[in-house]
């Protein structure tokens, strides 16, 4: 006692309590999270916050026969509702005005996993991550989903959302069998293969604006260990890399990040594959946020652009360089942290937008591309952080689709100023960028921001006005409405 | 009294007196009640440590409090102009803690060994009192803008000591 006593009474050990415990301190200040959500007193917004909006009522969803009766309620009553999970889409996909928001957070429970079909029937609220943890210990893991598991299985698949998988197409295609809520309060069970009357074509990757998916049946694979193999390219060499891994069977996920560094500014790349190894996986457990400190450390530094920038791109391709040859399960692969990405900065926001391009177009596409934007934003207000590229197959799938061909998707996290002025500049090169995306057979996704003209709109989507003439004939009394329908399709 | 005998009065008057508003501005950039109670466990550390400090030292009478002052006059101006929050507030209060800290202990060590010490104990306290009830009446304009008018009180207490000490 009287040692401890002694201890207390030295400088030194005292100087050395301060910096133990400011240390850990600083280690464990918790990332903010951007405030954003439902809300009946205030005003509802998604995760950009960029569009807020009075509604009239929340509902948890609870179970099928009160969601049913909202919906002939609202059919007869004239009522708007519309459909939320996460609230990850960005451009009011959630909500609308003095409507009805149905909170499917709640309606989330995992109804069945058939070990031997290899699939999953699961209620529309769950998260990618809540189906990852059942299906786990069979063993089994999911054909497409995105790069993380935080978003809602509703959710995604009324984006059609696509990931890292180069083999199983869009996640529209992994969808076995659907129970869907239709806008005059019907029931209706639908199979891929039995679905003459088409809404699968109109539900997935349709927005939450012909009903609410209640639950789907997912076809699943093997839980396979991949090994990682990382790569660092030139621009122009990544075309000829990409098909020849499209033809490596070996070869079973892809992602690519493009530098937008000032020194390598869209001139150099690296490319991220999974390969097979042969091994299937059943114990390794799930992995939680990892180093999320430092990844929100390294991005917060190249968010100040110009060497700062050069700096975070370098940090980059050291820690994708360390993880070369290392093995991943399939699960694993696809569980990517997010939290490092928060973003909270008064009078800023960051938001994605995606382009997608043909395949054979990549290369002319980003020599283009390089015109257009600049190449050390730092004193710029529109400031780009990131660019990944990732394979979104050809699809029939859906009526919205954004792959009409084979084609690469570039995910592009952007920030900019919230004064009049600077959402003007940033929508004239958002604007500036889809046409060039248009030039080259492309397009651009449609859960973000709505940056874009109607115009564009229809140029890059030219089903629309069919899915429209759908949307009225299944839904005619227009009970499923959202800010994003309202914008571009009313 | 001379300089010498009100100017720890200003201080240690002034202290208690704003230290409601810096609990408000503290508050506010705190995310969460954890990391709020982290930042008063590691100014009391470190003012431990800044108490020690000065009862470590050999020499009490070559003692620059005027810098003690403007240091602590320094840490309430930043603390003040700090106009709003932002992602790495948290972890310039963490560090602006410290040093304010370290500051007080060191402070407060030097100030018990005053001749006057026991007096101004007794009319800091009345004084605060008086103060708080006076305060009571004026409506907030911003914690921000007292904390930052009792940061260029210290600093002007600093160097006032420092030419004083000087001629």
């Amino acid at each position: 006692m009287q040692k401890i006593k002694d201890l207390f009474k030295k400088t030194w050990f005292l100087g050395c309590l301060v910096i133990i415990f400011a240390t850990s301190v600083l280690w464990n200040i918790p990332i903010e999270k951007r405030k954003y959500g439902l809300s009946e007193s205030s005003l509802v917004t998604d995760y950009t916050g960029l569009l807020p909006e009075r509604v009239v009522r929340v509902v948890k969803a609870a179970d099928r026969q009160e969601l049913q009766k909202i919906a002939k309620q609202a059919n007869e009553s004239g009522q708007r509702i519309s459909v939320a999970g996460l609230q990850h889409s960005q451009g009011g996909h959630t909500y609308y005005k003095d409507g009805v928001v149905l909170d499917m957070r709640t309606y989330n429970r995992i109804l069945e996993i058939n070990e031997l079909q290899k699939t999953v029937r699961v209620e529309a609220g769950a998260t990618w991550e809540d189906v990852q943890d059942a299906i786990l210990p069979y063993g089994l893991a999911l054909k497409v989903t995105q790069s993380q598991s935080i978003f809602t299985i509703g959710g995604s698949l009324s984006v059609n959302g696509h990931g890292r998988d180069i083999r199983f197409g869009p996640m529209a295609g992994t969808v076995k069998e659907m129970t869907l809520l239709t806008p005059t309060g019907e029931i209706k069970r639908l199979t891929s293969r039995g679905d003459s009357e088409e809404w699968m074509k109109y539900v997935l990757g349709g927005y939450g604006l012909f009903g609410v998916i209640l639950d789907v049946t997912l076809e699943l694979t093997d839980n396979d260990i991949y090994t990682i193999h990382t790569e660092k390219l030139k621009t122009e060499e990544y075309e000829s890399y990409f098909n020849n891994l499209m033809k490596d069977d070996n070869a079973a996920m892809h992602y690519a990040r493009v530098s937008v560094a000032p020194s390598s500014f869209l001139d150099e790349m690296y490319v991220i594959d999974y390969n097979h190894t042969g091994k299937q996986d059943r114990s390794t457990s799930l992995k939680g946020e990892q180093g999320v400190r430092l990844s929100k450390l390294a991005l917060d530094l190249g968010r100040h652009g110009g060497g700062m920038e050069d700096l975070f791109w370098r940090a980059q391709k050291k820690y994708i360089a360390s993880i070369d040859k290392k093995e991943i399960t399939r699960n694993n692969a696809m569980r990517s942290e997010s939290t490092f990405m928060e973003f909270t900065k008064p009078g800023r926001v960051e938001v994605l937008q995606e382009y997608f391009v043909p395949v054979h177009s990549y290369e002319e596409y980003i020599k283009d591309l390089k015109k257009l934007l600049s190449a050390d934003d730092k004193n710029d207000d529109f400031k780009v952080h990131n660019i990944t590229v990732r394979y979104a197959a050809k699809d029939n799938l859906t009526s919205l689709n954004y792959a009409k061909e084979d084609m690469l998707g570039l995910v592009v996290l952007i920030q900019h100023g919230l004064k009049e002025k600077e959402i003007a500049e940033a929508t004239a090169i958002i604007r500036d960028w889809t046409d060039l995306t248009l030039k080259y057979d492309g397009t651009y996704y449609l859960p973000y921001y709505r940056y874009q003209t109607k115009e564009q709109f229809k140029a890059s989507y030219p089903d629309w006005e069919k899915f429209r003439t759908e949307k009225l004939k299944r839904d005619s009394n227009e009970v499923f409405q959202n800010l994003f329908y309202d914008h571009y399709i009313k | 009294m001379s300089y010498k005998q009100y100017i720890p009065l200003v201080v240690t008057v002034g202290q208690v007196a704003i230290f409601p508003y810096y609990i408000i501005w503290l508050k506010g950039v705190s995310l969460t009640f954890s990391l709020f109670a982290w930042f008063f466990a590691a100014f009391s550390f470190s003012a431990a440590w800044g108490y020690q400090m000065y009862q470590s030292k050999k020499d009490k009478n070559n003692i620059h409090i005027s810098f003690i002052y403007i240091g602590m006059g320094i840490v309430y101006i930043i603390t003040g102009f700090i106009k709003t929050t932002f992602e790495n507030l948290p972890y310039i209060v963490l560090l602006l803690q410290i040093i304010l800290g370290v500051l007080q202990g060191y402070f407060r060590a030097w100030h018990s060994g005053q001749k006057a010490y026991y007096l101004q104990v007794v009319h800091h306290y009345l004084i605060v009192g008086f103060m708080m009830i006076g305060l009571s009446f004026v409506k907030v304009i911003s914690p921000a803008v007292f904390i930052a008018v009792f940061g260029f009180l210290l600093c002007g207490c600093g160097f006032l000591s420092l030419v004083k000490k000087t001629s």
